[in-house]
């Protein structure tokens, strides 16, 4: 049997049935944005309007419905100019770097919040959009705690990363890891990823970075990088400063738990209406 | 003050949603029929031969709205030629699942109650008052239902002024439905030349609901602004909509009217009216007002921080 190109590119066999994954360690992020071109290369993803942000070197943005990663750039400059870059510390100096994507997240909010189906888990444990069932009544867009999935008011769709759900089909990896130069984005099986990111961030640790942390790991709790009742991100992040630097929120809630209590207040509400209501119009005479 | 998060040059961290005036009117329609399905089949049950205009009246307008909330909602569907595919699974997590049914539901059961109505009143068959009565309490339940999943499903987002609503929100959605209810129906109560008693009855309860949603208002207000949300009430443009449209219009007027005429003990028709008027006008504010405060609460990413940070206002 002729072994998977994944198995070639990542080490890893793209098998159904296992729970994939990105882990994305900003510490190697270089920033080329090979992962953004790669992703709408694979993907026919249209080009969005040009311009300068004045963001630093992000001119994307943010994720949308036709971007599906994109390459987030902290600078940490003194407002005062009196350090310059070349006086910094060599590693991590204070220039950030972030490739986000789709968390596909164990629990999923846009999945949760989905009516019609189109949103579904695959057999690879990540979480797609179906083009063809969508009917683009938008409410993942608001129900994702990261603010990925958006809504395409052009084809009345939502869109956002399949992790290369065509490309796991056909057993490769996914197109912005494989294009990753440096390794900064690793596909493979979930566990695996979480073992190989705890030694990385031992490793940093005993090399004297001390804030490294995991984002998305669940388990570690009270952390900033703790997902609440989301669960393990199968796109998870080795980060060196809050979430928020890196536009992350710390700790994010399942929109999903909400439901209930609301539900139930609603229905006490107009059980009061319906008993007022009975307390003003009671008449022992009945109108039958 | 806590201490500001940091943020990403501002941008913002969520999607906020793509709702504008279709759900709104959505939303006002959908719970002014629920809560005026609810009143008919309670006056039905328990209320007296005078009220029968009023079950009447609650009836019909609970199908008119019944007819005209799919065609809102599915118009404000990106894709909408495929609507039904709202039918093709449940889910329970999802309030826009739940709502979806509970509108098939309100619709069927309406619809029913509506015809058994019409063959008592038009044509003065016994049968349809009781078929009516008998379907109007699976439609009095999906109604309020409708009248209130709506504020549930904004506060199931993770936008951070919907999201800090979720104990609040619903019941104040289905107080404002019924407020705007009793509003229609005694305006409509009125033109028919309905007893004055059910009219009284009607201005009773509708001051009640005021009462209620101003306090619930209120409540909403304070937490709001404890968990750093309240920002886009209290900015423009939405500020004064909200202060004038919302609660001027939609709770205070109606209600300083009605304690008027119950102090005075003197109802002048054009009051009434006025404050019917009024409480309609400022709902269907209201439920505007709070949607795009919503959206412009997910483009504010210390909002969203603080309050996923804080860990608070959000779990029950």
């Amino acid at each position: 049997m002729m072994a998977d190109e994944a198995q070639l590119t990542a080490g890893t066999r793209v098998q159904p049935g296992e729970r994939y994954g990105f882990f994305t360690d900003t510490t190697l992020c270089i920033g080329c944005k090979a992962c953004e071109v790669a992703c709408k290369e694979w993907n026919l993803l249209p080009a969005e309007s040009g311009g300068l942000t004045g963001h630093s070197y992000d001119n994307t943005g943010a994720l949308s419905a036709t971007t599906w990663r994109h390459v987030a750039f902290v600078e940490h400059l003194r407002s005062d100019g009196a350090e310059r870059v070349t006086a910094m510390q060599p590693f991590q100096s204070n220039w950030l770097m972030l490739s986000d994507v789709c968390k596909h997240c164990a629990r999923a909010g846009c999945l949760e919040a989905c009516p019609t189906g189109a949103l579904f888990r695959t057999e690879f444990g990540t979480v797609v959009v179906q083009q063809d069932i969508c009917n683009g009544c938008g409410y993942c867009a608001p129900a994702c705690p990261f603010g990925v999935v958006e809504l395409d008011v052009d084809d009345g769709k939502a869109h956002k990363c399949t992790l290369c759900y065509d490309r796991l089909k056909g057993g490769l990896e996914p197109a912005c890891a494989k294009s990753c130069p440096t390794d900064s984005i690793q596909f493979g099986v979930l566990s695996e990823l979480q073992a190989r990111a705890a030694t990385r961030v031992q490793d940093l640790k005993s090399r004297g970075v001390e804030q490294v942390y995991l984002y998305g790991v669940d388990g570690v709790d009270g952390s900033p990088g703790s997902t609440g009742g989301i669960g393990d991100l199968h796109a998870f992040f080795l980060l060196t400063q809050r979430p928020e630097v890196y536009n992350l929120p710390p700790a994010p809630t399942l929109p999903s738990r909400r439901v209930r209590p609301g539900l139930v207040r609603g229905l006490a509400a107009m059980a009061s209406i319906a008993v007022a209501t009975a307390a003003i119009f009671w008449s022992d005479t009945r109108g039958a | 003050m806590r201490e500001q998060p940091p943020t990403y040059y501002d941008r913002p961290a969520l999607k906020g949603g793509h709702w504008g005036y279709l759900v709104a009117t959505y939303f006002f329609v959908g719970g002014l029929a629920g809560a005026a399905q609810v009143i008919a089949a309670v006056v039905d049950l328990l209320g007296h031969r005078r009220d029968r205009q009023l079950v009447s009246a609650g009836r019909y307008l609970a199908l008119a709205g019944a007819l005209i909330s799919p065609v809102l909602l599915i118009a404000d569907l990106q894709t909408p030629s495929r609507w039904y595919n709202m039918l093709r699974i449940y889910r329970r997590t999802s309030p826009m699942s739940i709502g979806s049914w509970t509108l098939v539901a309100f619709g069927t059961f309406s619809g029913l109650a509506a015809v058994g109505q019409l063959a008592s009143d038009v044509f003065g068959l016994p049968a349809g008052r009781r078929v009516a009565r008998l379907v109007g309490v699976p439609a009095a339940l999906s109604g309020a239902l409708l009248a209130s999943y709506t504020g549930t499903l904004l506060a199931a987002t993770s936008t951070p002024f919907w999201a800090t609503g979720y104990r609040i929100l619903p019941a104040l959605f289905g107080l404002s439905g019924t407020a705007t209810a009793t509003a229609a129906l005694s305006l409509i109560l009125d033109r028919c030349g309905a007893p004055r008693a059910s009219v009284r009855r009607l201005a009773r309860l509708s001051l009640l609901a005021s009462i209620a949603e101003l306090t619930l208002s209120l409540r909403q207000e304070r937490i709001w602004r404890r968990a750093g949300v309240a920002g886009p009430l209290e900015e423009p443009p939405l500020a004064l909509p909200y202060r004038l449209g919302a609660v001027g219009l939609g709770t205070l007027a109606p209600l300083a009217i009605h304690v008027t005429q119950v102090l005075t003990g003197r109802e002048l028709r054009m009051a009434s009216t006025l404050a019917a008027v009024a409480a309609l006008a400022g709902g269907y504010t209201q439920r505007t007002v709070l949607i795009l405060a919503g959206k412009r609460s997910a483009e504010r990413p210390r909002d969203y921080f603080r309050l996923t940070a804080a860990d608070d206002g959000l779990r029950d």
